[in-house]
């Protein structure tokens, strides 16, 4: 490559990576990251919480006790279940299984028996058991537990807004009940989430002895009664096989989803960066003296080089730390990463991700590039840069959108052939599946594109470096377009 | 080997025709001025001869080759409108342009330190141009068309914006040049400058040549005009045009105002005065300034509308 076109990329990459811009550009994706794993943990409600119940009559708490128990088992079961599919392994049981069929899994085992059945090759990431939701502790001293719900009320609800020690140490005390032996029990919670799922459960444990009260006031048996109420309908639940289904289709569209956003906000910032150093070129007269010694094709071109490597870099260093946030937090990599990097399993995949991304790069470098020479200012800038940001970022945007509600859906599929959108559409199909002629096709009309674009872009770029006063005109500016060289 | 030739250029901006039918010839060596008023098409030319902007008819020869690129590793430019990149430091900036002037990287800085030691900016060499006054900036800017080692050096405007000590500094640059053997071509309208400065001149109006040669050619293009100190009225002695007189006589001497006929040699009426016993006591030479000349030339003061 000609020298002269290396020295001025050289020369507008070491500039830019010394502008604070870019290095708070690096830091944004990390920084995000941070935010966001931060902002999930801290408002999330806390995985274990605890709770007391006093039970006058000692007749419900054990009944309380037991649903969830068996609710935690079947979140274990079905846990497990999509860990064996992950792995190719034999399913432990149905996930889906109704109270009878989750007290055979506990019965044969639990976990740890299903576990050693399954015969996992090794290497195999171990299973993380999800922890229990609640804990039951005794009342705290001082609050009474025989003594009416006003007196339990009155001693407990200070003690709501802290932690309690528990066997697996200190944890936020979530709720209190207080089960009277006649009339409702009556429910205090620390107003977390987290307490719903407990005050469903006692809900629905007292409708069903209520229910089994009132099928045996009508002269049911008891028994019977309760078995009634206790039936669960049987289901045959078929799920997608893995790495399939709309949901894993989803998941398989993860890295190119994410390269669309990566590409477009790589670009608009670089692409904005771009236009400040053209802009600061004209406004502070340096460019005679720079074209004394550098053709202006040759200047295009190099600064297109020049930030097309910053483009990379900020991508590359976004790219590292998302894969090292990937590996790092629990499952990520697995359930998001390996599926998507999966579908790309042809290497003419990487190969045209690869030449999307760099088509879709030069279209919006070069449009920033030729407005940066027709403006003396941002402001001047603004004027075009409207109209350009908006055309290309609210259509890919919808695209990305629809793609994540229907995959197959016809708008990427549209906007893959007018060239403008090609790499931002084909990028976002690539992990569903596209034929290879769609990708030759499109690619043949890109490559048209980008060349006519590089060459009435660099015109207008050319002939308006010197130029000084207003923008010019949409008719001025076609006529720059279309004069040849 | 002529350094630049202009011949038959036309360089036109929509309606307005900025250079119209220009030519003219550098020889090789010396300090060339290129003369003319604001909008007399003196950048456009500059613009021209390294082929920044093209033009619609004509040929130039520079160092015997079109204009073009592969010219710049010879040549040296300063811009008229000057300005550098502002977070890059002194010696970086220098540098980049030896560098895009075909210079290795070694040769480059070499160079760059050589020449900012002798523009007294050594101690800024890591400095950003942003931290810079612009005095600085512009000998800076002068460093960056120096560091070749240009065989023709092109300056558009050089002086403006220089203070009278930096002035002092780039003339002094100027002839050290062309003492070395370098062409130097220095577009001006400042004509104090050229007259110190160039051996042959080239004065432009409204994108039209109305001159070209050395000073003494130029001045040749007016009549002469001599304050004699005289007994007699020297009106009727060969060569004069006119004769005023000024004041009253003292002692029987009078002082006229002589203009000669256009071409005359003073010379040549002072031998006549000697051999003919015309009785003299003062004879001062007035010899037009290339302002003068450039009034008489063009017909107005140096002004005009830029394209």
């Amino acid at each position: 490559m000609n020298n002269r076109i290396l020295l001025v990329a050289r020369r507008d990459f070491l500039q830019l990576v010394r502008t604070r811009a870019f290095k708070l550009t690096l830091l944004i994706v990390p920084a995000l990251l941070a935010i966001s794993v931060g902002a999930t943990s801290f408002l999330r409600p806390p995985a274990t919480v605890a709770y007391v119940m006093a039970d006058e009559g000692g007749g419900f708490a054990p009944v309380i006790e037991r649903r969830l128990e068996l609710d935690y088992q079947r979140q274990l079961l079905r846990d497990l279940s999509a860990y064996a599919a992950r792995w190719n392994a034999a399913p432990p049981g149905d996930g889906w299984a109704d109270d009878a069929g989750v007290e055979a899994f506990v019965h044969d085992g639990g976990v740890d028996a299903a576990l050693r059945r399954m015969k996992l090759p090794a290497g195999t990431p171990a299973f993380k058991r999800a922890p229990r939701t609640y804990l039951r502790v005794p009342a705290p001293q001082g609050v009474p537990t025989q003594a009416g719900a006003a007196a339990f009320g009155r001693a407990i609800t200070p003690l709501l807004a802290g932690d309690i020690e528990t066997p697996q140490g200190k944890r936020a005390l979530s709720a209190a009940v207080y089960i009277p032996a006649r009339g409702a029990p009556r429910i205090w919670t620390n107003g977390r989430a987290n307490g719903a799922n407990l005050i469903e459960v006692i809900q629905e444990e007292r409708s069903h002895l209520a229910r089994v009260a009132a099928l045996a006031a009508n002269g049911l048996d008891p028994a019977t009664a309760a078995r009634i109420d206790t039936l669960r309908a049987p289901l045959a639940v078929t799920a997608p096989p893995a790495n399939g289904g709309r949901a894993q289709m989803q998941i398989r569209s993860a890295v190119p989803l994410a390269l669309v956003y990566l590409l477009l906000m790589a670009a608009l910032i670089t692409g904005g960066m771009m236009l400040q150093g053209v802009i600061e070129e004209r406004s502070n007269r340096l460019l005679e003296a720079v074209l004394a010694c550098v053709e202006p094709r040759e200047l295009m071109l190099g600064k297109l080089l020049g930030l097309g490597a910053v483009g990379l870099t900020i991508i590359a260093a976004w790219v590292g730390c998302a894969l090292l946030a990937a590996f790092t937090i629990d499952g990520v990599a697995a359930d998001y990463l390996r599926p998507s990097l999966a579908a790309l399993n042809q290497p003419w995949m990487i190969l045209a991700m690869v030449f999307y991304f760099f088509t879709g790069y030069l279209i919006l470098a070069m449009a920033y590039l030729a407005i940066g020479s027709l403006s003396d200012s941002m402001q001047d800038a603004q004027a075009y840069l409207m109209p350009v940001t908006m055309g290309m970022l609210l259509p890919v945007m919808l695209m990305v959108m629809s793609s994540l509600q229907n995959p197959g859906g016809w708008l990427p599929q549209v906007m893959s052939w007018i060239p403008l959108y090609t790499p931002f559409a084909m990028l976002a199909r690539l992990g569903m599946g596209v034929s290879l002629s769609e990708v030759l096709g499109t690619g043949v009309l890109l490559v048209g594109f980008v060349t006519l674009e590089l060459v009435v872009l660099g015109r207008v770029f050319r002939a308006s470096l010197l130029s000084t006063g207003q923008p010019p005109k949409l008719g001025t500016f076609l006529k720059l377009m279309l004069r040849a060289d | 080997m002529a350094a630049l030739v202009f011949d038959q250029l036309v360089k036109r901006f929509g309606d307005f025709t900025a250079v119209d039918g220009l030519s003219f010839t550098v020889p090789e060596g010396g300090v060339f001025g290129f003369l003319g008023g604001n909008g007399a098409g003196k950048t456009t030319s500059v613009r021209m001869m390294l082929d920044i902007i093209r033009p619609d008819a004509g040929r130039i020869e520079i160092l015997g080759r079109s204009p073009s690129r592969a010219n710049a590793p010879k040549i040296g430019f300063l811009p008229e409108e000057r300005g550098l990149y502002r977070l890059m430091t002194v010696e970086d900036t220098v540098i980049y342009f030896g560098r895009l002037k075909g210079l290795s990287a070694a040769d480059a800085a070499g160079r760059t330190a050589v020449l900012l030691e002798r523009l007294g900016l050594a101690q800024w060499a890591k400095t950003t141009l942003d931290k810079l006054s612009k005095g600085m900036s512009q000998k800076v800017q002068l460093a960056t068309a120096l560091v070749n080692r240009p065989s023709l050096l092109i300056l558009d405007e050089p002086f403006s914006g220089l203070d009278p000590v930096n002035q002092g500094v780039l003339e002094e640059i100027v002839l050290e040049m062309a003492k070395g053997g370098a062409t130097v071509i220095f577009s001006t309208h400042v004509m104090q400058h050229a007259e110190r400065l160039s051996d042959r001149l080239l004065l432009l109006a409204r994108g039209r040549k109305v001159f070209e040669g050395t000073q003494a050619q130029a001045r040749a293009l007016l009549p002469g005009r001599l304050l004699l100190t005289a007994r007699h009225d020297p009106s009727a002695l060969p060569g004069v045009a006119s004769a005023t007189a000024s004041g009253p006589p003292q002692e029987g001497w009078q002082q006229w105002n002589i203009t000669l006929l256009p071409g005359q040699d003073a010379g040549g009426l002072l031998q006549h005065c000697t051999a003919n016993g015309f009785a003299l006591r003062g004879f001062d030479l007035h010899k037009p300034s290339l302002h003068d000349v450039f009034l008489h030339l063009v017909g107005g003061p140096l002004t005009g509308d830029k394209p």
